[in-house]
């Protein structure tokens, strides 16, 4: 876990209304290692959103580098972009944005369009991602005869298609209710354990927040000092009522079936 | 919904682009056919008269242009008949230039139409008209041997029986139509005047002809014309006395027709540049048609790929947030970019198949609405009366819509309609392929 996937120097944005100039973000470093879980919380436009979209590079920074699996890519050229954005990154949106035409697996099939892989390839990966969302039997449905939790599993699954070096997630819990919430951050930090994946997650919601490893904080487009370790830094997790181990994962402790809150 | 918008006009303009060619193709077909009747029966005609260099014609009625050559075939009865001594014969025998005679043979006739008339429908450039015109035309010929093998007074295409021949009296020699009317066939006798006459032999002839041939002195009695004749044929020793002598007679018998080789050239001649003019007028209406057909067909195209341009812009502006989302999750600009035209294409292809559809049903009706007809006579002006076409054999008026569509030219169209569609969504999709992903994801 030494291995730096994702680093930020210096990152400013200044996003410019008319005469008016608002610094979304000033003065961003970051570092994140790989098999990560880092959330970064902070209240409403303090700045998430923007931060999210330089590094999925969606949008540019007004200056500063973001070095991603050792490039640089702010000196990647717009045209060229396209190829950071299917194999580098995945995008969770808060909106999900799935195509709503689209059937589940059409709609993870999506990101390989264009990578030189067979039709069969494709199916193929696009269902094993679905099996890993608990989706498996879900593939022919269209994004609206499902429920809001299942379509953020879909577009979980559709951004892992084509392997990303990290996965990205704005509010991806921003549009769920409280149970379907911890359904997704759960999954986000199965995907993390179990399958490794490095994950930067931004979120106003605490509760949320605290599923990470790392925990940071922002406002006002500054980077807090302060530092918090999430639950899934623990060594281990024990049941608050029988004190025996549990996994984050679990909703009720396999030992005694008691609730466990988050 | 706006693709169905598209699809129909791409296929209202496919149905014009495949139809007006055909129509076309149509005209210039029966154009084509159009010239070759008419060179054909300047050539027939060129022919004929250089075989008669040295013939002089006189009638005591005006000639009816090509019918100069078919004695008895009057297409419009009721012509006033009259006739002449045939003292004129020996009169004419006597011309002579500079102390030469001049003259080789004089040939009389007698052209009498029948007492009995009949009523006919024919057909004409105007249509249906019903003509009252007499049952037969009788022709006294000249049956003296010296004549008979030296000229072609006789009609050659015997088709029953035997030609008249040397002395024959009470001998008819009937054209083919007129079997019916006297229910008579080879041997049989009919009645004339109040005569009878014995069928010798059946010639075949044009529908218009309806001629009995008989002597001259049979007919002079039948007919109550005793020693008068209607027409001469007078041949000289050289073709080049011809034009000479005809001015003779023409100054002689004023009351005569009188048309040399070179009346008759100069008719052919007259003819023949009337027909030129048919041929140029025919021409430069298909011309102005293929012009008009070509302004239609390129704004039916231009109109069309504005059509699919705005849609598709329409479409792309719909779309941009999807499009955003695409370019997250990796889509290359071309990958956009060929999305969208990809879609133009498809909507060419189904746009085109419409048409086609759309085409091959209407295509006769929307290509003569297209283009305007053919107009062989240019402006008003219509053929005289008096100078008769021969207008069995010219492709006529309403002869050319026969359209039919080839599948090349079906393959053409779908062509042209992937093009249009292709084209009309080129700027749309490259305009799809440069918006910024986090622009688009922003639209709502
Ligand atoms: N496209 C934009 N143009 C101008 N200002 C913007 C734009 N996007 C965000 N901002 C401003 O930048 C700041 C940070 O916004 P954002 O990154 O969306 O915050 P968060 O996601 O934390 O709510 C806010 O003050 C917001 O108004
Ligand atoms: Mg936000």
């Amino acid at each position: 876990m030494n291995e730096t996937v994702l680093e930020t120097e210096k990152l400013d944005k200044v996003y410019k209304l008319g005469g008016r100039s608002i610094r979304a973000l000033s003065d961003v470093n970051l570092q994140v290692k790989k098999g990560d879980f880092v959330s970064i919380m902070g209240p409403s436009g303090s700045g998430k959103t923007t931060l999210l979209n330089i590094l999925g590079c969606l949008d540019k920074p007004t200056s500063g580098r973001i070095i991603l699996d050792d490039v640089d890519v702010t000196t990647v050229p717009e045209k060229e972009l396209y190829k950071i954005r299917r194999y580098k990154i995945g995008f969770v949106f808060q909106t999900f944005n799935l195509l709503p035409y689209l059937s589940a697996i059409e709609n993870v099939e999506l990101p390989m369009e264009g990578t030189g892989k067979s039709k069969e390839e494709k199916l193929k990966r696009a269902r094993e991602l679905l099996k890993l969302v608990g989706l498996a039997e879900r593939e022919n449905h269209k994004p609206l005869r499902l429920s809001a939790g299942e379509q953020q599993r879909v577009a979980i699954a559709r951004a892992l298609a084509n392997g990303p070096s990290i996965l990205l997630a704005d509010e991806p819990t921003g549009n769920l209710d409280a149970k379907t919430k911890y359904e997704i951050v759960r999954l986000l930090g199965k995907l993390n354990t179990e399958h490794g994946t490095t994950i930067v997650m931004v979120t106003h919601d605490n509760a949320i927040a605290s599923h990470a490893r790392r925990v940071l904080f922002i406002n006002d487009g500054k980077m807090l000092s302060k530092e918090k370790m999430g639950l899934f830094a623990k060594e281990k997790l024990t049941c608050p009522a029988c004190g025996r181990e549990i996994q984050i994962t679990h909703v009720f402790c396999p030992h005694c079936g008691r609730k466990l809150s988050n | 919904m706006r693709t169905l918008l598209v699809v129909i006009a791409l296929g209202f303009s496919i149905a014009i682009m495949i139809s007006i060619p055909a129509g076309i193709m149509a005209n210039q077909e029966s154009m084509q056919t159009l010239s070759e009747n008419l060179t054909s029966t300047i050539t027939t005609m060129q022919e004929e008269i250089n075989k008669t260099a040295t013939l002089i014609e006189c009638s005591t009625t005006p000639n009816q242009g090509m019918q100069t050559f078919r004695p008895g075939g009057g297409f419009f009865g009721g012509v006033n008949e009259t006739f002449i001594n045939e003292s004129i014969v020996d009169e004419i025998y006597s011309i002579n230039v500079s102390g030469v005679r001049v003259v080789k043979d004089v040939i009389p006739s007698l052209e009498k139409s029948s007492s009995e008339n009949i009523t006919e429908t024919i057909t004409t450039p105007f249509g249906n008209r019903t003509v009252y015109r007499s049952a037969y035309t009788i022709i006294g010929v000249c049956l003296n041997s010296s004549i008979i093998s030296s000229y072609s007074i006789l009609p050659t295409n015997i088709t029953a029986g035997e030609n008249l021949s040397e002395g024959d009296s009470c001998y008819v020699l009937i054209s083919s139509n007129l079997t019916e009317y006297f229910e008579a066939g080879v041997g049989d006798t009919i009645t004339i005047n109040g005569e009878l006459f014995t069928v010798k032999g059946i010639f075949e002839s044009s529908s218009q002809t309806r001629t009995v041939y008989m002597n001259i002195s049979d007919a002079q009695r039948i007919t109550g014309l005793t020693g008068e004749i209607s027409k001469l044929y007078v041949y000289v020793v050289d073709s080049s006395y011809a034009t000479q002598v005809a001015d003779v007679i023409k100054a002689a018998y004023p009351e005569l027709y009188v048309t040399s080789y070179q009346d008759r050239l100069e008719n052919l001649q007259q003819m023949q540049s009337m027909y030129t003019q048919t041929l140029s007028n025919a021409e430069s209406s298909i011309a102005q048609a293929q012009s008009t057909a070509t302004q239609v067909i390129i704004i039916a195209v231009a109109a069309t790929s504005l059509i699919v341009l705005f849609v598709m812009l329409y479409s792309v502006r719909e779309r941009t947030k999807e499009i955003g989302i695409l370019k997250a999750i990796g889509f290359s600009n071309w990958n956009v970019m060929s999305q969208f035209m990809l879609e133009g294409v498809l909507i060419g292809l189904i746009g085109g198949a419409t048409g086609v559809l759309i085409g091959s049903t209407i295509a006769p009706f929307l290509s003569s609405f297209l283009i305007p007809q053919i107009n062989l006579f240019g402006g008003t002006q219509r053929p005289q009366a008096s100078v008769q076409m021969p207008s069995t054999n010219i492709v006529g008026l309403q002869s050319y819509t026969t359209v039919t569509l080839s599948p090349e030219l079906i393959l053409l169209a779908l062509g042209a309609a992937v093009l249009l569609g292709a084209i009309g969504s080129l700027y749309p999709a490259w305009r799809a392929s440069k918006i910024s992903p986090i622009e688009a994801l922003r639209y709502e």
